[in-house]
């Protein structure tokens, strides 16, 4: 199709979604085939659709009670007379694979464009990389994303990584559906980074960790610049849901105690010297750096009693 | 087919097993059209047995409320009323009911109109190990340490986390465009976790008065209670126009701790690994029985305004302001020898992000978006005295610091180091456009970048920089993207992308004073030539980075049943600094290749392979070099099948295995006798964790109204990791509290459930 019939499919397609509102304002007036014309080839679609928030007539809002099948597939009149078949009659389909992101948002956006949760889907990172609502919801059977327990196996149809990590021992409660990742991130748009829920990740975090808030007497500078500096929430290896064990994880920061080595105890060579005081056994095993350093988050004890606890003793 | 709604009415809300990670690379559990659709009264009963102990099922039961005992009720019910007609939905739900991650939930919907729910949920997070201890009072504010004689003769401990969250989430619609939402959720948060409190006596802290020897030390092993309460409280109203669309609201987030301090009573003397009693310390002693400060109540309320706006036919914007003010007023639990006679820090932190955003499509081919943030976070915190510390003699407290401390040698008691919390504001602007052009053959470009300005705020020159040898007041950022995308394709569709970003600090470095003063305060600005040593560490957030990005992932389906995926990627960040020590370099590539194979229309298959490596390479400042390697392999393999019209199958494999390597090698200015022991012990053991949990479930409909669910479970956990125990030498906490996991657990589960559908 050329630009100047893609402007003018787009027009079109504007002032018959204009027209739709238009009329769906005024009451419920379908446009091509209903679902009885459809359930004799699509009988399993048309008859989730009729159990599914979408197919109810009690409210004026819903396809049900507007355009029913067309409302989103566009009118199967030229369908029907063709006997079917993808995409023939112009058909719609935007859980398919030949239809525009684009054009497939626009259709769900027509109706779903309000509320709260979908302000920033412009520009937000699945929009910019043409994901489509499509791509993880589906109308015509159980939608996954919907259910805890379900919603992460369609987040890991792209992120493979974290499919790995939610499997570490360490990690949020997610296997279990008790979790879900529309609890920290919301996929239709956020300012945050990683379309974080409340547009950052400290402030996602204290959703569930508010104890971290602070502000403390001894603040932790890390704590209140970004969680993830120091964990990572989809799972890891070290307790705690570190991305590095102690020290390794404060050294990157923070200048070690004297000459120590990383060590554990029973290692061979092991002199006395090395399992007691600010030895490589006590910086390394068990809790590691936060053996001692333990209010890692911020202290608010303001004691000048010595040892003073600035250096997050107590 | 109509068998399969009259017959097979799978129960996923009750009865499914949120015990063993339910969904699996097949996404084993298919519920029927009928049962998520059509009204439905359904009621669960089931036991499920574990083999093995509490032990055994310490990984596997960490959050499945199935470890504690070898026999649990599976119970779940779901009560569902609708009508079509007025649009008039009702659900009553209950899932894991005999577990003690029990959930409840009741909805009742006005469709397009309003929504009310009610959820109750349970989540207990067992803590993995075991502890064996003497320790009494475990959990409490005041535990007493007690020397346990013999390593591994203790009670056992096994710590537990309770949440219990009640949500009430309301919204309704009026006047044609006004949307109106309000929640409220209390959690109630009940156990205690993994804690302590360590301290090394030395010859500076005996001169100060803290330790009675010089050599004395002691870690200690103490539960923190968790014992509170956080509130949430959200209210929006939004409006939605023919091309305004906007939302107003609250929120309030708010944190209770039913506990102000932890006060451990030190009873009689402690032990060291060396196998024998520490030297008698009395002063070691009174500094481990201070209070520990637990975290204080705080509170924050935000109001934002949030929305789009459709410019043009072709020209949306975004926009979102919020601002937030969170203050900590609690009083100090302890607060000796404080100069300032404040009772509680006063903490104020206004937080204002703004953000306008367009995106537009100037031409059909073209498409632009762009954005604009800034994030300033108002620190109204006042300064006072906190801290105090003491300058010492020289050759003592740190012996380099006290020979150039102000005055001269100040011996103890005399303190010359009191000094302040600190209050800095910082502030952060942000700035992308990015632009997407479409190529013939539905091939997508993008170029784009964003650059990013932002200003940590000036130090508090009264206050102290601990532990580290340098700031930065700004950084700047600057990051280019460029994809390659096709989209729109019955076959393919995939992407290849490059993100190159560049950080470099926009101040000069800002040397903490007290690093060469004891008792300084504040910062000085210093020129790279001149900061510290080349051992000099900094931290990572404030270094110079050079980060690069590549990823590509594709979809082909070369049949309709058939569908493969493979993605790449690969990320390396390099980290410099006036030092050749600091994290130098991070860098990872996962790998990662699926396929979905539909065998037929009643049994579908798909499975994955991937491998992922990180590896973080550090220069510590005494001399030794860290590369830091973890290399995990996963494999899954899942398989639905529906072998006739009354019985229905599923099976899930997962396995993995990730390997750790910690590369410890001392650099030419290490000098040091104790490094003696790298070299001795050959280094840090490599670590090495392994999952292979297989799962199985099948379902027969008895009846129409009725149908049995049976599960079975393999989880098998296995590692190395010397943590708390290396090759049988356990770590020995200072009163012989150990800490043990078995290394190899093996659970073998089943569970039974019987389903009741009510017509």
């Amino acid at each position: 199709m050329s630009d100047a019939g893609r402007h003018l499919t787009r027009i079109l397609q504007g002032a018959l979604l204009a027209l739709g509102l238009a009329l769906l304002s005024q009451g419920a007036i379908a446009v091509g085939p209903g679902p009885e014309v459809c359930a004799n080839c699509h009988k399993e679609n048309v008859a989730y659709f009729a159990g599914s928030v979408h197919g109810q007539k009690g409210t004026a809002r819903g396809p049900a009670s507007a355009g029913e099948c067309s409302t989103c597939h566009g009118d199967g009149t030229e369908h029907v007379k063709a006997s079917g078949g993808r995409g023939a009659g112009g058909i719609k389909n935007p859980g398919g694979k030949s239809m525009d992101p684009e054009e497939k948002n626009a259709t769900c956006l027509s109706c779903h464009s309000g509320g709260s949760k979908r302000t920033h889907w412009d520009g937000s990172a699945h929009q910019t990389r043409g994901t489509a609502c499509t791509s993880c919801h589906t109308m015509h059977q159980p939608d996954k994303v919907l259910k805890k327990l379900t919603q992460p196996e369609v987040c890991f149809t792209c992120h493979k990584q974290v499919r790995v990590e939610v499997n570490r021992t360490f990690r949020h409660p997610i296997l279990e559906g008790k979790v879900a990742c529309s609890d920290c991130h919301n996929s239709h748009g956020s300012i945050g980074r990683a379309l974080m829920k409340r547009d950052s990740v400290v402030e996602t975090c204290y959703t569930c960790h508010a104890e971290k808030r602070g502000p403390f007497v001894h603040p932790h500078d890390p704590v209140t610049e970004d969680c993830s500096l120091c964990h990572n929430p989809h799972g890891t290896v070290a307790d705690s849901m570190l991305k590095v064990r102690p020290p390794f994880l404060c050294h990157q920061c923070h200048t070690p105690h004297g000459g120590n080595v990383a060590s554990v105890r029973g290692q061979p060579g092991q002199a006395a010297t090395n399992i007691a005081g600010k030895s490589g056994v006590n910086i390394t095993q068990a809790r590691g750096c936060l053996n001692c350093h333990t209010a890692v988050h911020g202290s608010n004890n303001p004691s000048t009693t010595v040892p003073t606890p600035q250096f997050m003793l107590r | 087919m109509n068998t399969s709604r009259k017959y097979l009415v799978l129960g996923q809300t009750v009865a499914a097993l949120a015990v063993a990670a339910t969904f699996g690379p097949a996404g084993a559990q298919e519920a029927s059209i009928a049962q998520l659709t059509e009204p439905g009264k359904e009621v669960s009963i089931g036991a499920g047995i574990a083999s093995g102990n509490e032990k055994d099922r310490a990984r596997w039961g960490m959050y499945n409320g199935l470890r504690k005992d070898d026999l649990n009720g599976l119970f779940g019910f779901g009560y569902n009323s609708r009508d079509p007609a007025s649009g008039k939905w009702m659900s009553f739900e209950g899932r894991n009911l005999g577990l003690d991650n029990r959930e409840l939930g009741y909805s009742y919907r006005q469709l397009g109109d309003l929504k009310f729910t009610v959820d109750y949920d349970e989540l207990v997070r067992h803590d993995p190990r075991t502890i064996n201890t003497r320790l009494s009072g475990a959990g409490t504010t005041t535990p007493t340490v007690t020397l346990l004689a013999t390593p591994g003769t203790g009670q056992e401990l096994n710590l537990e986390q309770k949440r219990k969250g009640l949500t009430f989430a309301f919204e309704k619609m009026f006047g044609g465009n006004f949307q109106f939402e309000a929640s409220f959720k209390n959690e109630e948060k009940d156990g205690s976790r993994l804690y302590g409190k360590g301290f090394a006596c030395s010859q500076a802290w005996k001169d100060v008065g803290a330790c009675t020897g010089t050599t004395a030390s002691a870690v200690l092993m103490l539960p923190e209670p968790i014992n509170s309460t956080t509130r949430q409280a959200e209210a929006k109203l939004s409006y939605m126009g023919e091309k305004l669309r906007l939302t107003g609201g609250y929120y309030g987030s708010f944190y209770t701790n039913r506990n102000s301090t932890l006060t451990p009573t030190i009873s009689g003397g402690l032990g060291n690994q060396n196998g024998g009693l520490n030297a008698a310390d009395a002063g070691l002693s009174a500094v481990l029985a201070q209070s520990m400060v637990l975290n204080p109540d705080n509170q924050a309320h935000q109001l934002s305004v949030a929305g789009n706006y459709t410019l043009t036919s072709h020209t949306r914007l975004n926009f979102k302001y919020a601002y937030t003010h969170a203050t900590q007023d609690a009083a100090f639990p302890v607060a000796s020898g404080l100069a300032s006679g404040r009772s509680n820090l006063g903490g104020e932190i206004n937080t204002t992000k703004a953000q306008l955003g367009f995106s537009s499509h100037p031409m059909s081919k073209l498409h632009l978006h762009g954005d604009l943030a800034f994030d300033s976070r108002s620190n109204k915190t006042p300064l006072d005295l906190y801290n105090g510390t003491y300058v010492c003699s020289p050759g003592f407290i740190n012996g380099r610091n006290c020979v150039t401390a102000p005055g001269g040698a100040v011996p103890f008691p005399n303190r010359l180091g009191m000094y302040t919390n600190g209050n800095p504001s910082s502030k952060k602007y942000d700035a992308k456009l990015e632009a997407t052009y479409r190529l013939p053959q539905n091939y997508m470009l993008t170029g784009g970048v964003k650059y990013e300005h932002e200003d940590f705020g000036t130090w508090t020159p009264t206050d102290v920089a601990g532990g580290v040898s340098g700031l930065k007041q700004k950084l700047n950022e600057t990051s280019y993207r460029v994809e390659l995308r096709k989209v729109v394709s019955e076959t393919f569709t995939g992407a290849i992308s490059f993100n190159s970003s560049r950080r470099t600090g926009d101040s000069p470095w800002l040397q903490p004073v007290n690093f060469n003063v004891a008792g300084g305060t504040g910062v000085t600005a210093v020129s790279d030539a001149a900061i510290y040593s080349r051992t000099a560490i900094f931290p990572y957030i404030y270094m110079d980075r050079k980060r690069d990005k590549f990823r590509m992932n594709g979809n082909w389906e070369p049949m309709e049943r058939l569908s493969l995926q493979a993605f790449f990627d690969y990320n390396e960040d390099t980290y410099t600094a006036p030092t050749e020590h600091g994290l130098r370099k991070t860098k990872g590539n996962n790998f990662s290749l699926d396929a979905s194979y539909a065998i037929s229309d009643n049994w579908k298959a798909n499975a994955y392979l991937s491998r992922g490596k990180q590896t973080r390479d550090s220069g510590h400042s005494t001399g030794y070099d860290a590369i830091v390697t973890d290399t995990a392999d996963a494999f899954g393999f899942g398989i639905t099948g529906k072998p006739s019209t009354r019985f229905q199958v599923g099976a899930d494999l997962t396995w993995l295995d990730d390997n750790l390597k910690y590369k410890q090698t001392l650099d030419a200015s290490n000098t040091s006798a104790v490094n003696t022991a790298l070299i001795n012990g050959g280094g840090l053991p490599d670590v090495k964790y392994g999952l292979l949990r297989f799962k199985l479930y099948g379902a027969y409909a008895l009846q129409k109204s009725s149908y049995i669910r049976m599960d079975y479970i393999y989880n098998k956990s296995t590692f190395n990791e010397w943590t708390y125990n290396f090759n049988g030498t356990p770590y020995l906490y200072s009163d012989n509290t150990t800490i043990t996991a078995k290394e190899k657990q093996v659970v073998n589960f089943i569970g039974a459930s019987y389903v009741h559908r009510f017509e």
